[in-house]
């Protein structure tokens, strides 16, 4: 398998970065601190130790802000880079295909991220074990396997941007853009929407086209399919906007996964396609 | 084949074969259009116009195919600056699903010691020798190079050709661009010119030394300045087949036809001066060469 070939020599590489040792440095201070504000929100709610609450706090905050930068600073270059120093040519006189290279770059970051994940996971885990006692085991696995998709998702959008462009500024403004854009814009052009069709912000009832564009977006579609692996509705559309079977059919928690699963193959597949065509 | 980037003509009309078994030099100054030939053939780029075809197979359909049967070493070398030499070479193996032993290929471009040092710490030559490795593995049928010689010093130069040498013993094609003349001149059977994106010659090396006239730059070293040294001058530039004579102190540049080398010598000797040495230096493919790139292009009579 060629794109395995290119995964691997590709991991090889990309570990070694510098900036990924800082971003990570940075998760795991992230999830330690979160784990601690877990054990003193659990104190101040009575909630007691081992609630999922726990988890959302120590871990899904820091991932859902650290996950989507740690994977884009990782992937933006991934062929953008190549093609701009000229190692692309070493890359594909060798017989890979471009969609190989494509693949294999993506598997390869991904490995890079997921690394950096488990290990900010880890110590998030450590933290909590420290600061709260206990953890429910099974939903810390469920959680750090769909932060692993969430990172995959980015990735994907990462190498999709690099695929595109001779540039690793213009792939890294790119990349850049679209974190203001899933953090802020996202939900402003959202609310704009809301209010020049309803006149106002807030209304008793959000209409579901409403929320459908708000759980649109990879964050939502994260935080969506973690409600639905851990059975918990705190921080998705469910918990925000009514229950599960009033909302709207992208609002759902278990759509949070085709959400991200599109997320996931819009910018491959028109990465691939674009590489493809492209003179080097 | 004709190749345009936006508005700039990179190669119009191109049009060579290179025959299976031979060692084809690709020469042409620089920005001549080498590079772009190359990447058309291993699909980087493609035609305006017209296709290429390796192995029988069109470029861009068989690229896969095409570049496992083929060793690249592109312009430019890039490598992957935080891998070491020898994951470079184990990768190019796992590519091309080969056997060969990574240390046999670092050892026989002569960078065995480096094997386990990272490729951003290598120097220009060292980058070039660890992609000739990578282009080796597998034994290819067909080896396209870009530049080999460049960033090596003349030692490392006279490895490379050695080493095209025994691949097309082997029995593998070899394709390489150079602007570099003796380069291609030691090892090639066969010389396509490239200017301005335009083949403007393609011969064997004896069929083009023919096609300028036998001239010899003939380099003569005396012990002393003589005497009367314009009359000895003017002396040697009136014998019959001296077309030119410049003094460099105690040496003496003459080109002249091959046949008139003999009396060029014992006219100098004439003028009460040792011959100490002489040396006829052969460079005709590069007068053929400037005669053919240069702007202003006189054509012989």
């Amino acid at each position: 398998m060629s794109a395995i070939a290119v995964a691997k020599k590709d991991f090889r590489d990309a570990v070694r970065s510098r900036t990924l040792l800082a971003l990570t440095a940075l998760f795991g201070l992230f999830t330690v601190s979160g784990a601690y504000l877990a054990s003193w929100a659990a104190e101040v709610l009575d909630g007691g130790a081992e609630t999922t609450l726990d988890l959302i706090i120590a871990l899904q905050t820091p991932a859902g802000y650290l996950v989507p930068i740690i994977a884009l600073v990782v992937s933006y270059a991934a062929i953008a880079g190549e093609r701009e120093s000229g190692s692309l040519k070493f890359l594909l006189g060798l017989p890979h295909s471009r969609r190989d290279v494509v693949v294999g770059k993506i598997l390869g970051r991904t490995g890079v991220v997921g690394v950096s994940i488990l290990v900010g996971f880890a110590v998030g885990l450590i933290g909590l074990f420290a600061f709260v006692g206990s953890v429910l085991l099974v939903d810390y696995l469920g959680f750090t396997l769909v932060t692993l998709l969430f990172g995959l998702v980015y990735v994907c959008i990462g190498v999709g941007l690099s695929s595109m462009t001779r540039s690793t500024t213009k792939a890294a403004i790119g990349a850049f853009g679209l974190i203001v854009f899933f953090w802020f814009a996202w939900s402003i052009l959202v609310q704009l929407l809301l209010y020049a069709v309803e006149g106002q912000f807030l209304l008793e009832e959000f209409p579901d086209w409403y929320v459908t564009l708000l759980s649109l977006s990879p964050d939502a579609a994260y935080g969506s399919a973690l409600g639905a692996v851990l059975g918990e509705s705190g921080l998705t559309m469910s918990g925000m906007y009514g229950s599960t079977d009033e909302l709207p059919l992208a609002a759902r928690p278990w759509f949070g996964f085709v959400v991200l699963g599109v997320w996931a193959l819009v910018p491959l597949v028109i990465g691939i396609l674009r590489f493809e065509s492209i003179d080097l | 084949m004709t190749k345009r980037f936006g508005d700039e003509l990179a190669l119009e009309g191109l049009d060579l074969t290179v025959r299976e078994g031979e060692v084809y030099g690709f020469l042409g100054p620089n920005g001549a259009g080498k590079s772009t030939t190359i990447n058309l053939l291993l699909d980087f780029i493609r035609p305006t116009a017209g296709g290429v075809t390796v192995f029988g197979r069109d470029a861009q359909e068989g690229s896969l195919e095409i570049r496992e049967r083929t060793g690249i070493l592109p312009e430019g070398i890039e490598l992957y600056d935080r891998l070491t030499g020898r994951q470079h070479v184990e990768f190019a193996i796992e590519s091309k699903a080969a056997d060969d032993d990574a240390d046999e290929l670092l050892s026989r471009v002569g960078i065995a010691d480096a094997a386990d040092k990272k490729a951003g710490g290598y120097s220009k030559g060292m980058a070039q020798r660890l992609t000739l490795a990578t282009a080796l593995v597998g034994e290819p049928d067909l080896l396209i190079l870009d530049e080999p010689s460049t960033g090596l010093d003349p030692n490392g130069a006279r490895e490379m050709r050695e080493i095209i040498r025994e691949e097309n013993r082997r029995g593998a094609t070899v394709f390489f661009s150079s602007h570099v003349l003796g380069q291609v001149e030691a090892i090639c059977d066969r010389v396509g010119i490239l200017r301005d994106g335009e083949l403007i010659a393609e011969d064997t090396i004896a069929g083009l030394e023919d096609a300028v006239p036998d001239r010899t730059r003939l380099r003569v070293r005396l012990d002393r300045i003589p005497e009367d040294s314009a009359a000895a001058l003017s002396a040697v530039e009136s014998i019959d087949g001296v077309s030119e004579v410049e003094a460099e102190g105690t040496t003496l540049v003459v080109s002249v036809a091959d046949e008139a080398k003999t009396t060029v010598l014992r006219t100098i000797e004439e003028y009460d001066v040792t011959v100490e040495d002489f040396e006829t230096d052969e460079s005709s493919l590069e007068d053929l060469f400037v005669a053919y790139t240069a702007e202003e292009r006189e054509v012989a009579p």
